[in-house]
């Protein structure tokens, strides 16, 4: 590891100074993405603004139609959480098949969506749900949010204070973890949300994407079989010693249908 | 699985001594050591797979602060140090040598630690940067500039045997280092005339990283007024290693000093000396002060001696009745770029026939070079690659005769009568009951509830497939060994022995043994290995011979301990010593109770007034050559459900009947059983050192890629142990530490072939991932396993 400067503001503003003009400072969260790519020397900062004991970026709290869960509060937290099971099942789901237990003790919602990882979870809920990303600057869209491989919306200094989001009618998540690394081979979340039907797919593109013939049929039939002629064309999707496209492709369509027989009431 | 532990004696499932201080961070493994002034190395590494070393520029990493210095393996050849002796082959006394068809020597050359001309593989070791830090020696590291002119490359097997494959050594005409035929070429051929049924299989077992929890460390000291060479390390190997240490520093042996604490994990990946332990002790000398290494999980993948990877085509052929009549083919085996052991594909080919009764058979053997990490024997040397490819032949031949799986086994599998057996490539198989241990192996995997089992599978959408496989393996290693032993006045006992263990839980077994034989209390025996300046003769731990050879040597010193110490009581007691017996530590004459064990060591230690030769420490010596090998053997069954949309493959059961002579201890036999099976599940369906064929580069350079196999994927494994005792050994007893892993290759693989049977899947190469599952279901034609991207070659070695 490189040497850096670590800091621990107890409040947002001190964080925000501490980032603010300085493209060699970065936030830690979880570290559970950003320590181990130090310590292989892939990335190296001057200085690490820790936010864990900014309190006012934990917790999860409904809010009318809404589910608001904080920065950084950790995947075991929400895995955990009543209010998000009965909320949003899926994401307790989501929450709770992410890495391994050390992994979610530790890892933050926050620092998983600002990682924007192709393969990560969370991001397809936020997608998946029409989520919005809220930061100390502004309110950014979760169709808006992820723009490429490892790439936000988030401006130089801005600072991921929660996601907002709304609750569904019905959701879902399957996911099939990658053999080695148990990220999302390929995931797929799909929600039947207030405004219309949402298939949200990880792991198989540069980022995450929405499946729209998908999303078209389950429109019109928010049941299993509604998919059964729909295919998901491989033209685009990883393909990588572990799968290819095409087995992406087919995997999508097995995984939604799985997801939403999940999303049915018990 | 086994039951309570009702005493510390042989059979007892008692639990190791060594778990406590193991898993509560008081292990004193390489890098827990740390020496005053040491100095901190860390090697900087080949990105191409083939490349001329044109220069290395060292000044940009010498101007960052702490680095003492970088040096390079021009260094190290204009120091006069030497290469890497190369073992080659099992000289052992019960195996088959393998000689060139055309009589030529095989081609073997030393390669030194690190090469000042070539590199001949990505992750290869080009130099190594000292600091006063880790860190510092990584930044220097990132400022060293190494200009390298790259050259073709040729990673596969079945590529780098062709004779326009470009070259790994120039000293040699092709990449063949040897070209052998071994077995009856005639027999074989009158065995095929004379078939009613003949099946073939083409295959490919890929390479795999052996992927012990310890990553390699080693530090190297050197005193100067003295002229001693000090290095700690991690390694399977205790006085061939000195030996190998000695050569390549060129200096006496006795110069140096050897030693091993506690080591995680070997399996094969450690078991010979590699580049880094003559770096660090070299390094200390050239800079007058102590050098440390450890590595991290990224190097051990690239820079592990890897394992397996064999392609093989054979064939079976049967009569009309099923019997066995011959076995054929060609195996090619990849030594990665060092020609430093082809024992594998010797270990292999030589009982490729397992425990079946098999008149003749005939075979190719070929061991290449390519550019890819170097090769060793990876735990059960070779055989997993063989049972699988034997296994899934039978399989076919249950399909294409129609007869039974299990029964076609049971047919043809060597009865007790006709034990010892010759196999047609020369091993002799001493005792055993193939028969009755397969029959009990049915029975535990409830293979005749299976059909039931399958149907209900059947109504949720899931395949259910079973396999059962047997096996042999060949326990030979190093011949020699010696322990001595010695009782101390305070009742305790010490054993001094040149084995080592890596796992395989020593200090627990070897106590049981000297708790049996000299009633000493499990809790006061000690045992003393690693160290060369204590340990003087032995062979480290491989080839299952720490316990089948540590057992002949401890017996035999402690009987002599016992001789010594009857002789004593009856100086002591005016008796005859032929009247004194001993049991459970205390001597006693006509019945009656007259000293104990450690009260004769406390005489010796004190007394004047015995003789000369019973004055001193109560200890004695046994120093044993075993010219025979030993035949663990087994069977194991496999039951699997797949996914059919996925390909996702869940093992649901998995039995194992190991026969191991006599159990010292169940419950690490159980432990060394699970282990090799999750090894074995793991090349079956996870594991793959993914070599790029077009850039060389090796793509599962992590555990983000490469996949391990986890508890969570494994079911509770059925494991039962078997003892018909070996003819061979006094003790009867054979090695446990590699049955696990021997047929699981094959029984998983037959379990999914099985499975996916009702598709018309005749065949699944590994490992067998979900998309390769979903693709056989489908017809359709499987992905490369050496391009990413293309579809599979055929494998073609004809």
């Amino acid at each position: 590891m490189h040497d850096f400067v670590y800091h621990r503001p107890q409040d947002l503003t001190s964080a925000a100074n501490l980032i603010s003009g300085n493209p060699e400072a970065k936030l830690l969260a979880g570290g559970m993405s950003l320590l181990p790519s130090l310590k292989l020397r892939l990335a190296q900062y001057s200085d690490l603004v820790d936010l864990k004991s900014v309190a006012t970026l934990q917790g999860i709290n409904r809010d009318g139609d809404a589910l608001v869960i904080g920065a950084t509060t950790r995947h075991a937290q929400v895995a955990a959480s009543d209010d998000v099971k009965q909320a949003i099942p899926a994401l307790t789901v989501l929450a709770g098949g992410i890495g391994d237990p050390l992994v979610r003790n530790r890892g933050t919602i926050g620092g998983s969506i600002a990682n924007a990882d192709p393969a990560a979870d969370y991001p397809s809920a936020v997608l998946g749900l029409g989520a919005t990303v809220i930061t100390n600057r502004r309110e950014i869209s979760g169709d808006s949010f992820f723009t490429g491989l490892f790439e936000t919306a988030l401006k130089g200094g801005e600072i991921i204070t929660a996601v907002r989001f709304p609750v569904p009618l019905l959701s879902g998540y399957m996911k099939l973890p990658h053999p080695a690394s148990r990220f999302a081979l390929t995931g797929v979340f799909v929600a039947q949300t207030r405004s219309g039907v949402r298939v949200a797919v990880t792991g198989a593109g540069s980022s995450v994407f929405r499946a729209a013939a998908a999303e078209k049929a389950l429109t019109a039939d928010f049941s299993p079989a509604a998919l059964d002629d729909i295919t998901v064309d491989p033209d685009g999707l990883t393909s990588d010693i572990h799968a290819s496209a095409e087995y992406r492709a087919h995997a999508i369509i097995v995984l939604a249908k799985r997801a939403v027989a999940s999303a049915r009431p018990q | 699985m086994h039951g309570p532990v009702t005493s510390t004696r042989i059979g007892q499932p008692v639990p190791r001594k060594e778990d406590m201080r193991l898993i509560t961070g008081r292990g004193r493994y390489t890098d827990d050591l740390n020496v005053e002034g040491q100095a901190y190395a860390v090697m900087v590494r080949s990105p191409h797979a083939h490349a001329i070393i044109r220069a290395i520029d060292v000044r940009g990493a010498l101007a960052v602060p702490g680095v003492v210095v970088v040096l390079t393996g021009a260094d190290f050849i204009a120091d006069q140090m030497k290469p890497i002796p190369n073992k080659t082959f099992s000289l052992h006394p019960a195996e088959r040598p393998l000689v060139n068809s055309d009589g030529t020597p095989a081609f073997n050359v030393p390669d030194y630690p690190m090469p000042a001309d070539k590199t001949r593989f990505v992750g290869e070791a080009i130099a190594m940067v000292i600091a006063e830090s880790i860190n510092a020696a990584k930044d220097g590291a990132d400022r060293l500039q190494v200009e390298y002119e790259p050259l073709p490359s040729v990673t596969f097997t079945v590529d780098a045997a062709a004779a326009e494959a470009p070259r790994v050594r120039d000293e040699h005409s092709s990449n063949i280092c040897i070209d052998a035929q071994v077995g009856d070429a005639e027999a074989t051929e009158e065995g095929f005339r004379k078939a009613a049924h003949v099946v073939k299989v083409k295959t490919w077992i890929p390479r795999v990283a052996g992927s012990p929890m310890e990553p390699r460390a080693a530090i190297g000291e050197f005193n100067p007024q003295t002229g001693q060479y000090t290095i700690h390390t991690c390694s399977g190997s205790t006085l061939r290693l000195r030996r190998d240490l000695s050569l390549v520093l060129d200096v006496p042996e006795p110069q140096v000093r050897l030693v091993i604490r506690d080591v995680g994990g070997n399996f094969g990946t450690r078991g010979a000396i590699f580049a880094e332990q003559p770096l660090v002790a070299w390094a200390a000398r050239r800079i007058g002060r102590p050098v440390k290494w450890t590595s991290e999980r990224g190097e051990l993948l690239l820079s592990d001696y890897q394992g397996r990877d064999l392609a093989v085509e054979a064939e079976l052929a049967l009569d009309a009745n099923g019997t066995f009549l011959a076995m054929r083919g060609s195996n090619v085996g990849n030594l990665g770029s060092h020609t430093g052991n082809f024992s594998m594909v010797q270990k292999g080919v030589e009982i490729m026939s397992s425990i079946y009764r098999m008149p003749a058979a005939h075979f190719r053997v070929r061991a290449v070079l390519s550019h890819t990490a170097p090769t060793r024997p990876y735990r059960s040397s070779g055989r997993p690659e063989v049972i699988y490819v034997l296994e899934r032949l039978i399989d076919l031949a249950a399909r294409k005769t129609g007869i039974d799986r299990a029964e076609l086994r049971l047919r043809n599998l060597v009865s007790l009568s006709e034990l010892p057996y010759e196999n047609p490539f020369g091993m002799v198989y001493d005792s055993g009951d193939y028969i009755g241990v397969m029959k009990r192996t049915l029975e535990l995997a409830d293979w005749k509830g299976f059909p039931a089992r399958k149907k209900e599978a059947r109504t949720r959408g899931k395949y259910r497939g079973i396999g059962v496989a047997n096996y042999v393996d060949t326990a030979s290693g190093i011949p020699r060994e010696k322990a001595r032993v010695t009782v101390y006045p305070d009742g305790s006992a010490e054993v001094v022995i040149g084995t080592i263990s890596n796992g395989q839980g020593h200090e627990t077994s070897f106590a049981q043994l000297v708790n049996e034989w000299l009633g000493v209390p499990f809790d006061k025996v000690r045992l003393v290995t690693g160290d060369t300046n204590i340990v003087d003769v032995g062979g480290g731990a491989h080839s299952g011979r720490g316990m089948r050879l540590g057992s002949i040597v401890i017996w035999g010193a402690s009987n002599r301990v016992i001789d010594k110490a009857k002789q004593v009581v009856g100086l002591l007691l005016q008796k005859n010593p032929g009247d004194v017996a001993f049991d459970d530590g205390a001597f006693s004459v006509s019945g009656e109770p007259v000293m104990r064990l450690a009260e004769v060591a406390e005489a010796m230690a004190i007394r004047t007034d015995l003789p000369e030769e019973f004055r001193g420490t109560l200890c004695a010596e046994c120093d044993e050559t075993v010219n025979v090998a030993g035949f663990p053997y087994g069977c194991h069954a496999c039951e699997v459900e797949i996914d059919p949309d996925l390909g996702l493959v869940e093992i649901v059961r998995h039995t194992a009947v190991d026969d191991v002579g006599r159990a010292v201890n169940p419950l690490i036999i159980h432990g060394q059983t699970a282990g090799g099976i999750a090894q074995g599940v793991g090349q079956a369906l996870l594991e793959h050192a993914f070599y790029d064929a077009s850039t060389g580069q090796m793509l599962a350079g992590s555990f983000m890629d490469y996949a391990m196999p986890r508890a969570d994927i494994l079911p509770s494994f059925i494991t039962d142990i078997s003892e018909v005792p070996s003819t061979t050994h006094p003790l009867g007893i054979r090695p446990a530490g590699e049955g696990g892993i021997t047929p699981a290759l094959g029984v998983i693989i037959n379990a999914v072939v099985d499975a996916l049977s009702e598709f018309g899947v005749t065949h699944m190469e590994m490992p067998a991932t979900p998309e390769r599952i979903w693709r056989a279901i489908h017809g359709k034609q499987q992905r490369s396993r050496i391009v990413p991207d293309a579809a599979e070659q055929e494998i073609s070695l004809l």
